[in-house]
């Protein structure tokens, strides 16, 4: 899934593994995340969020809306 | 797997042991087969011996993967077992045909596992390093 998250974290300059810490999960998962090849959880989704204090539509693209535009 | 995760390091404190078990298990157990050339129950629980730390190890994967908190690294382990089972079934199943066609001897049913183990690490390996090379061009 497609997602703001590599924007995010270099709007905050954090490497991967900085965020990987705040996260309380392996950098391999952000790394997978930012690339789009893993789709988090509900709960990670929601954690990732609330770091950084957007909602998930915010961080994550519908890909349902994705292909309307 | 994730070596420096909590349930990585328990997985290799709880491997390691048992491995060592098993190595025990076998010399001991082939070394009192052909000293006391036992029959009957004592030879049943002689030659099964070196099979339970074995069983033991599969248990402590599964642990692994129950303890695993970092979901992308534990559904990563999961495709990689599944991989390696996916390779063991294809090739115990092509030697079983092989085998019967007199093509192939007969090997132990304790390969099945070293198959698993190894095509598990590939696959493993392999998912590694294409993360390492999409990391790079993320």
């Amino acid at each position: 899934m497609n997602n703001r998250l590599k924007v995010l974290r270099a709007e905050r300059d954090w490497s991967q593994q900085d965020l990987a810490e705040r996260l309380a999960v392996s950098r391999q998962s952000v790394n997978a995340i930012e690339t789009g090849r893993y789709d988090p959880s509900l709960p990670l989704a929601f954690r990732i969020a609330d770091l950084f204090g957007l909602t998930i539509e915010q961080i994550f693209i519908n890909p349902a809306k994705e292909t309307d535009q | 797997m994730n070596k420096h995760s909590q349930a990585g390091r328990r997985y290799l404190r709880r491997f390691y042991p048992t491995m060592t078990a098993y190595v025990v298990a076998l010399i001991g157990a082939n070394w009192a087969i052909n000293a006391w050339h036992p029959s009957g129950a004592a030879l049943v629980a002689l030659a099964i011996l070196p099979a339970l730390p074995i069983i033991a190890v599969i248990g402590v994967m599964g642990l692994y993967l129950v303890e695993e908190t970092d979901e992308y690294v534990r559904q990563r382990a999961v495709t990689a077992m599944m991989v390696g089972l996916a390779v063991m079934l294809s090739i115990a199943t092509a030697w079983g045909f092989l085998e019967e066609g007199g093509v192939l001897p007969h090997v132990p049913a304790y390969w099945a596992f070293i198959v698993w183990c190894a095509a598990w690490g590939l696959a493993q390996c392999v998912r590694g390093l294409v993360e390492r090379f999409t990391r790079d061009a993320a």
